[in-house]
């Protein structure tokens, strides 16, 4: 039996096109591959086999609808944080360990409009905090390139499902990198929409103003495709953007695609001071690749984007102390057998169950937001991410996207981030910004160091302009030419 | 320096009970973070401050009508704590 893990999300829909294949093969394959790897990556926590199966069946039924369904029979995976009815949906705490969806996010109910197959849950970090997946209450994810290192995080198990052929593609959520990076340490294209092009509704609120969610793949193409479904106007997500979603594939695969002549790249140089040098000579050679296309490299001026990083976490975990209020175990969750008072009921269901990384955001954005301190701490972040933005203004009126790294570093060794908080936030110093500015950002991969760990590329566009971002990563893409994939572990 | 004092302080406002090796753990993690995030101080005041995030064609309201929900069930179900259609909470009024 073939396992389909080396299959795309274009290779799967023309196989069904041309009939060489059924939706219920395909998932037999995925369910086989899962069987067999995922109890070493830890990337799925939840499979139905039942249900996927009779999915599968109903879908052989309409092959004729393969043509017509832009995600006909493909598999996906989606990150734990997201709302899919009758899955259970814990976002990696043990305080959601036994919450059942009641209901499906506008992006999943999307995606099964489309024909694709939900095939499991990924672990991701508790509520999306997190750049390793190790604060996940359910056990951290294995790297497919490496199993003694970290996937990133937080949407960690999307991105490793993807990079070792479980699923050809998945969701994730990005707050502050939590797409791109994972998709650079694991050597897989992750997208981070503008905030407003997908909905968040059914998605678990972590900072409702950077939250988004986006897709992962193996190919650009394929992670443009998923972009498309699931993007648009949704009237239950109140920031959602009523702007015309454009058919990102079809311009893919206009002849204009490969050319990058008219488009100028911007660089800037305060993102290349004290760089580890594989990532530099990584991201250098993908600027010779993009001027080689007939790309224009300019220089652009990020000059605030030096304090993102603490913007970033005075904005988040203020919008998270919020939002996290709702745990207190008589909602949600697992309520405390020992309490004396309402109070006491709240504060120890809580502290019992909210895992330790979780409990130091909430505790500094409680502080943040406290009397005498909201001014100097959540009202100047907010200055400095106007600040933040305005330079992007800047840089985009001489470029039509900015290129950086998307992480500073390859994958890192499970543990070894664990017991100082900064220097874990430091993973995200390249992605933090895009997300305070609302912008679009995508990686893709660029290379491996001499550990044979993937790279990443980052590319940084205007609001709402996903097209240019797609484009020249399809163009850099095919330039580049098929890197090496990750040890193909098991595959028959 | 965040003292001992403060992290309980924060504590009983964020509704979270900690053991004592968490108090000690995060006047610790939070003193790292809040002393990183102090950098922002010594920035000059700026005057435009609005924040934009929302999409500017995005619609902020909805208009004022009920909508169903078909699972309502499924939602309570998921409560620690049920008495037939509502949350069971515990006494909070004593009475004589």
């Amino acid at each position: 039996m073939t396992t389909f893990r080396k299959a795309g999300v274009q290779d799967l829909l023309e196989g069904y096109q041309r009939k060489e294949f059924k939706p219920s093969e395909v998932v037999s394959g995925t369910m086989a591959a899962i069987t067999q790897l995922n109890p070493e990556l830890n990337a799925l926590l939840e499979t139905r086999s039942e249900e996927v199966s009779a999915r599968a069946k109903d879908l052989d039924a309409r092959m004729g609808e393969a043509s017509k369904l832009p995600l006909f029979g493909v598999p996906i995976a989606i990150k734990d944080n997201i709302l899919v009815r009758g899955w259970k949906t814990t976002a990696g705490s043990k305080a959601l360990q036994n919450y059942v969806s009641p209901y499906t996010g506008t992006c999943v109910e999307r995606m099964e409009a489309a024909g694709a197959i939900v095939i499991g849950k990924a672990n991701c970090d508790e509520f999306a905090m997190g750049s390793s997946n190790e604060n996940s209450a359910y056990g951290p994810v294995k790297n497919p390139w490496d199993s003694t290192r970290v996937t990133g995080g937080s949407s960690g198990g999307s991105a490793a499902a993807v990079a070792a052929g479980l699923v050809p593609g998945a969701l994730g959520t990005d707050t502050g990198g939590s797409i791109r990076q994972p998709a650079s340490l694991c050597g897989v294209v992750g997208l981070k929409p503008t905030y407003g092009r997908v909905s968040r509704y059914g998605v678990i609120a972590f900072a409702s103003s950077l939250d988004q969610v986006g897709p992962f793949g193996r190919s650009v193409w394929d992670t443009a495709r998923l972009l498309e479904v699931i993007s648009g106007y949704d009237a239950k997500d109140a920031t959602s953007s009523r702007g015309v979603v454009p058919r990102y594939t079809e311009a893919l695969a206009l002849p204009s695609a490969d050319s990058l002549r008219n488009i100028n790249i911007g660089i800037a140089p305060e993102w290349m001071e004290g760089l580890d040098p594989e990532v530099k000579k990584s991201f250098d050679a993908a600027i010779e690749t993009a001027k080689g296309l007939g790309a224009k490299i300019v220089e652009v001026k990020l000059p605030h984007a030096k304090y993102a990083l603490s913007v970033y976490y005075l904005i988040a975990a203020s919008e998270a102390s919020s939002n996290l209020a709702r745990y207190d175990g008589v909602h949600y969750g697992t309520r405390s057998k020992k309490w004396d008072s309402l109070e006491e009921l709240y504060s120890r269901s809580r502290g019992e169950t909210l895992g330790r990384e979780v409990k130091l955001r909430i505790m500094l954005g409680t502080y943040a937001l406290s009397a005498g301190y909201y001014d100097a701490f959540y009202g100047k972040a907010n200055q400095v991410r106007r600040l933040i933005q305005r330079d992007f203004d800047e840089a985009f009126s001489k470029c039509h996207c900015v290129a950086a790294p998307t992480s500073p570093t390859t994958a890192f060794r499970l543990g070894e981030k664990m017991e100082d908080p900064l220097t874990m936030y430091l993973s995200d110093i390249f992605t933090l910004p895009v997300n305070l500015a609302g912008l679009p950002g995508l990686s893709v991969p660029s290379g491996v160091d001499s550990k044979k760990l993937p790279i990443g590329l980052q590319l940084i566009g205007r609001l709402f302009d996903e097209s240019s971002l797609l484009q020249v990563a399809h163009a850099y893409e095919k330039a580049r030419g098929p890197l090496s994939h990750p040890p193909w572990k098991g595959d028959r | 320096m965040v003292s001992r004092e403060d992290v309980l302080h924060i504590a009983r406002l964020a509704r979270l009970s900690l053991s004592e090796e968490e108090v000690e753990r995060y006047q610790k993690h939070l003193g790292r973070v809040l002393e990183y995030v102090g950098e922002l101080r010594a920035l000059p005041q700026e005057s435009d401050a609005l924040v934009r995030h929302v999409p500017r064609d995005a619609v902020a309201f909805r208009g004022d009508s009920i909508l169903p929900f078909s699972n309502t069930r499924g939602s309570l179900d998921n409560a620690p704590a049920l008495e037939s259609d509502g949350f069971l909470l515990p006494t909070v009024v004593e009475h004589e």
